[in-house]
């Protein structure tokens, strides 16, 4: 190791030790305390008046306890007021989610991969053929073509190379993040786990007694999803994960809601009534429209939280540049 | 005693300001953020208990009762564990909308220091 080396590890190391060191500065330590300490006590003060242990149940709770069973042959008290009694705030709620999910995909979109005028570089190459390279140049053309020299210099330092037309430039490339599969034994375990998590999460949905039905059935979707993006990377998923697939899926529970609620103001007169036949009690058909609307919210939950998580994961690398003009911390590995 | 719970949920909602007017990291008001949202999750399932209440499932009622008496009797309130129910994923989705924000600004700015965050850059 040459001492020019050693000098380089050490600063290195003085730089990190100075960074783990290095104290994260607070700002407006006392008057952030002072705001926080008058609104605790306003809440703690609100806290101790709300009802206890022992209060009654407020009157919209008997009323879903009272009516779960003879209007919509639901056992499961709460499944009846997510689909049903309030099924207006989840219909909000939904659509609340999904502008979650667009918001996320506008933002983390990628930048367009052609940055120039489709053709432009292919139609500029036709003509400069066509001109007949042997005519006198004069003056003007001479100092315009080492202009352009200069410029084409300036873009592409390293001469050798040729300039990259935007024509060149596929489109669609993948996200850089590419994660490498894990060991046998996670991998199998996983493998082990995935059916049954996968079926859980489905069963959740399917019998209409379990509680919240499609919300929690989604969120174990995404479980399921994760699980394999982490074990064996995301090549294994990608057949799956992809926007063409997920995104109009997203769209059709979505649809599929907004048909369900709208369809009991038709039919029935009033927005998210019943206008399916009622199953007996505990069968997967039993709450009527409340098990459809649960089935479309575990579509729109699933694929909406997997959009959001998958578009975080994938954003690439997309540094504005540094005031040198040289895009720094970003650089993709070749 | 719940009220001890509300006290926990509060103290949880204070933390979560203090970081969010302390701190300038955007990663960790974020952290508050979320902080804030878990203490209301905490907050209404504590208002659903009752004392000495059964789950609110009306198939199986305790020995001697019928699903009818269960409904007027001791249960934890339904309508608050829906809320709760839904808060959650909506809160995912929300904390995904901040994250994506902040890896833009990082980005964008190469900063994650919220007082850095104010020139104009094309």
């Amino acid at each position: 190791m040459t001492r020019a080396s050693i000098r380089e590890r050490g600063a290195v190391a003085h730089a990190a030790a100075r960074e783990a060191t290095e104290c994260e500065p607070r700002h407006r330590l006392w008057v952030g305390a002072l705001l926080v300490a008058g609104v605790a006590a306003a809440l703690g003060v609100a806290a101790a008046g709300m009802p206890r242990e022992h209060a009654p149940l407020p009157l919209i709770a008997r009323y879903a306890l009272d009516i779960a069973i003879p209007r919509w042959k639901l056992t499961e008290p709460v499944n009846e007021i997510v689909y049903g009694t309030r099924g207006f705030d989840t219909f909000g709620e939904t659509f609340l989610l999904l502008a979650a999910v667009v918001s996320v995909v506008v933002i983390t979109r990628p930048r367009e991969p052609r940055r120039g005028y489709f053709g432009e570089a292919a139609a500029g190459a036709r003509e400069q053929r066509q001109n007949d390279p042997n005519t006198a140049s004069d003056a003007a053309e001479q100092e315009a073509r080492s202009a352009e020299r200069r410029e084409q210099g300036e873009q592409a330092p390293s001469g050798g190379e040729p300039v990259e037309t935007p024509d060149a430039t596929p489109l669609g490339t993948p996200a850089p993040e590419t994660a490498e599969a894990m060991t046998v034994v996670v991998r199998n375990a996983i493998r082990v786990v995935l059916p049954i998590l996968a079926v859980a999460g489905l069963y959740l949905v399917a019998w209409g007694f379990s509680p919240g039905g499609g919300f929690p059935g989604g969120a174990v979707i995404l479980g399921v999803l994760l699980l394999v993006y982490a074990s064996y990377g995301r090549r294994k998923i990608s057949q799956v994960i992809r926007p063409g697939l997920i995104e109009p899926l997203e769209l059709a529970g979505a649809g599929l809601i907004i048909m369900t609620e709208f369809l009991g103001l038709v039919l029935m007169g009033s927005f998210s009534a019943n206008w399916l036949p009622l199953a007996p009690m505990l069968t997967p058909l039993s709450g009527g429209v409340a098990q459809l609307f649960s089935a479309a919210e575990l579509i729109e939950v699933g694929t909406g939280l997997t959009i959001v998580v998958f578009a975080l994961l994938g954003m690439s690398h997309d540094w504005a540049r540094n005031d040198q003009g040289e895009p720094r911390g970003g650089r993709r590995k070749r | 005693m719940i009220l001890g719970n509300y006290l926990a949920a509060v103290a949880l909602f204070c933390v979560g300001l203090y970081v969010l007017l302390t701190r300038r990291n955007l990663i960790k008001i974020v952290m508050g953020l979320s902080l804030m949202e878990a203490s209301t999750y905490l907050f209404i399932v504590s208002l659903a208990y009752r004392a000495g209440s059964t789950a609110p499932v009306l198939v199986s009622p305790p020995a001697g009762k019928t699903a009818k008496q269960l409904a007027h009797g001791n249960v934890a309130d339904p309508v608050l564990q829906n809320f709760c129910l839904t808060a959650v994923v909506i809160g995912v989705a929300v904390t995904a909308v901040f994250l994506s924000v902040v890896v833009r600004i990082a980005q964008h700015y190469r900063t994650l220091d919220a007082d850095k965050v104010r020139a104009m850059r094309g």
